[in-house]
């Protein structure tokens, strides 16, 4: 069971181009009571932290046109967007590697399990709820 | 009234799940589905199928050029691949894996056969789908 943050819900942003994959993440989101940010690829994704967006979760997938998710992490990371927890998700085996080191905070492998998600927005909210 | 309405999804999710076409996954799935999203499974199947078959006309448009860019078929997999792994679809992911080898080792041959399975067993899973929706819908009109 995920408790509520005191105050503000999580702010997730999900990083996708796979329509499908949108929906049943967002779905999950919903589930833990989040605000959700759709961006459909990397560009758009680094586009809402240059406008001054805050997250406290990203959830990113890794191969999308003009911008890729490993691409857009390493941006979002140079803005100094070091406190947000970026997940990379993919179905690529290899995806892994590209996501680490581009500065994600963990990798998972589509398709994302709902308590896998409950554990990360749980570690969200003990953050959030330390630093009040 | 949903429980009535999950019994045909059930019985054909079960008979797709027996035969390999989907995974466990799919039943995560219908466990997501809850009062305040009744739709969630027909809305999630229906963008999968419309995605789908939207990927494999792109996928036959990029073999049939003269000059095949292998990154971009590989691409158009991916993506099927993603959504099939999402819904649970385990036979079109794993034809979407192989696809992805023909990919890299830039064999059209390979990429050309593996397309034709594809084909086969997405609008096998697709037309299963279909019929699981159209069943939820009849009974969803025999119980007003």
């Amino acid at each position: 069971m995920v408790s509520n943050a005191h105050g503000s819900p999580v702010k997730a942003l999900l990083v996708e181009d796979i329509a499908v994959c949108t929906f049943v993440l967002s779905a999950m989101l919903r589930r833990f009571n989040c605000e959700i940010g759709v961006a459909n690829n990397g560009k758009e994704a680094v586009d809402f932290f240059l406008d001054g967006k805050k997250f406290d979760i990203v959830l990113c997938d890794k191969d999308m046109p003009i911008m890729s998710g490993p691409e857009a992490v390493e941006k979002i990371r140079a803005l100094g967007e070091t406190d947000v927890m970026i997940v990379g998700v993919s179905a690529d085996d290899n995806a892994m590697e590209a996501f680490m080191n581009a500065g994600a905070d963990v990798f998972v492998h589509k398709p994302m399990k709902l308590e896998t998600l409950g554990t990360m927005i749980q570690e969200v909210i003990n953050k959030k709820n330390a630093m009040i | 009234m949903a429980a009535t309405m999950k019994l045909g999804t059930l019985g054909h999710a079960a008979s797709m799940l027996s035969t390999g076409l989907l995974d466990e996954q799919f039943q995560k799935l219908l466990l997501l589905q809850d009062g305040s999203d009744p739709n969630f499974v027909a809305e999630t199947i229906t963008l999968f199928c419309e995605d789908g078959e939207r990927t494999i006309g792109e996928l036959t448009k990029q073999l049939d050029k003269r000059c095949v860019n292998f990154d971009e078929v590989a691409a158009f997999v991916h993506k099927l691949e993603g959504g099939s792994a999402t819904v649970g679809a385990q036979r079109v992911k794993n034809t979407c894996i192989q696809f992805l080898e023909f990919c890299k080792e830039k064999s059209r041959d390979g990429c050309l056969k593996t397309l034709d399975t594809l084909r086969v067993v997405f609008y096998d899973v697709s037309g299963k789908f279909k019929a699981m929706l159209q069943l939820e819908q009849q009974q969803a009109e025999a119980t007003k």
